[in-house]
C-alpha cells in the first residue's frame, strides 16, 4: 500500500488513511474497521507513513496527522 | 560450533514446524511492503508457487481467490509467493483479470532473493533449486505455524481442504475437540480421550458424549 505516486501526490489509499486520521487520531484496528481496509494493510501502510513523517504515533498508540501529512493532503 | 557450507544450506532450507512460531520476515509484494507481524490478530496461509505465467499457478490462484471470501470470514487473510519481481506478480494478476476475469486481491510477495522462500523451506532442491514448491503454511493469530502442506511443481492445491483445516483447527482452538478424518463443519468432533482411569470411567457412564468405547467418544458441537 505505497503512500506517494510518482508526482509526489498521495495515493488514493493513503489519502483515506490521512484523511480519516485527520479528523480524529486513532488506533491501527479503529482504522481498519472505519475504513474497511484490512489490518495488515493499514498497519503496513501506517508504517510507510510514519517513516516518511506524515503521521505520528501518540501516547496511547493512536496515529495522528503531522504538519507535513497535513501539507501533503491538502495538495 | 563449526558448520560446513552443505550444513549451513541444510540449516537454512529446513522448514518450520507444526508448533514452532512462525519465522518473521518483511517483504516486498504487491500491495507493498509487509512484515509478517502486520498480520497478528488474524490467521493466515502463507503459500508458495513455482513461477508466475505457469498453467497451474494460475488455476490455483483463482482458486485461492474463489475462498478468499470465505476464509475472510474465519479471520483468515491469503499470502502468495514466488521467486519474481514485484514487476511480474503485477503484471500476472492483470493479466489474470484481462484473460480469466478474476481480479486477485491477495498481497504475493515478491522473493527474488528467496529469503522468505528459505526462512519456511519451500524450495525442495531435489526438484527445483530455483522455484518455491507449492507449499502452504497455516499460521494463527499468534503467529505460529498450525500446519504445513506440501505439493510439487506438477500438482495443484485442494482450495475445499484448505478451507476445511482452517475451520477444522479453528473448532479444536474454540472447543477444545479434535476431528475425525474427512470431518466437515457441522459434523460431531472427537473428544481427547480420558488420562486417567477414573476419567475413563465417568465418560464411559456418561450421557453426554457419544462413545463407542471409552477410548473413542464423539461430541456435537
Amino acid at each position: 500500500m505505497a503512500c506517494v505516486n510518482g508526482d509526489g501526490t498521495l495515493t488514493q489509499s493513503a489519502k483515506s488513511v490521512l484523511s480519516s486520521l485527520d479528523n480524529k487520531p486513532m488506533s491501527a484496528e479503529q482504522l481498519s474497521q472505519l475504513i474497511s481496509v484490512p489490518l495488515f494493510k493499514v498497519r503496513s501502510s501506517l508504517r510507510d507513513m510514519k517513516s516518511m513523517g506524515l503521521v505520528k504515533m501518540t501516547n496511547d498508540e493512536h496515529y495522528e496527522v503531522t504538519e507535513g501529512g497535513r501539507k501533503l493532503l491538502s495538495r | 560450533m563449526e558448520y560446513n557450507n552443505n550444513q549451513q544450506e541444510q540449516q537454512v532450507i529446513s522448514l518450520p514446524r507444526i508448533g514452532d512460531p512462525a519465522p518473521a520476515f518483511e517483504a516486498e509484494t504487491t500491495h507493498g511492503t509487509l512484515q509478517l507481524e502486520d498480520f497478528k490478530g488474524s490467521w493466515v496461509i502463507l503459500f508458495s508457487h513455482p513461477a508466475d505465467f505457469t498453467p497451474v499457478c494460475t488455476t490455483e490462484f483463482i482458486a485461492f481467490q474463489e475462498i478468499a471470501d470465505d476464509l475472510r470470514k474465519l479471520n483468515t487473510e491469503l499470502l502468495g509467493l514466488s521467486v519474481d519481481s514485484v514487476h511480474s506478480h503485477i503484471a500476472w494478476v492483470r493479466n489474470v483479470k484481462e484473460k480469466m476475469g478474476v481480479e486477485l486481491t491477495f498481497p504475493i510477495i515478491a522473493d527474488l532473493n528467496k529469503d522468505v522462500a528459505k526462512k519456511y523451506g519451500m524450495i525442495m532442491p531435489g526438484e527445483s533449486t530455483t522455484e518455491t514448491s507449492r507449499a502452504v503454511f497455516v499460521i494463527d493469530d499468534k503467529q505460529i505455524v498450525r500446519a504445513v502442506i506440501y505439493y510439487p511443481l506438477s500438482t495443484g492445491r485442494n482450495m475445499p481442504e484448505i478451507l476445511r483445516l482452517v475451520k477444522a483447527l479453528q473448532t479444536t482452538d474454540e472447543h477444545g475437540l479434535a476431528t475425525p478424518a474427512n470431518w466437515q463443519p457441522g459434523e460431531m468432533a472427537i473428544v481427547p480421550p480420558p488420562k486417567t482411569q477414573e476419567e475413563a470411567d465417568e465418560r464411559a457412564a456418561s450421557d453426554e458424549f457419544e462413545c463407542k468405547d471409552w477410548y473413542f467418544c464423539k461430541k456435537h458441537i
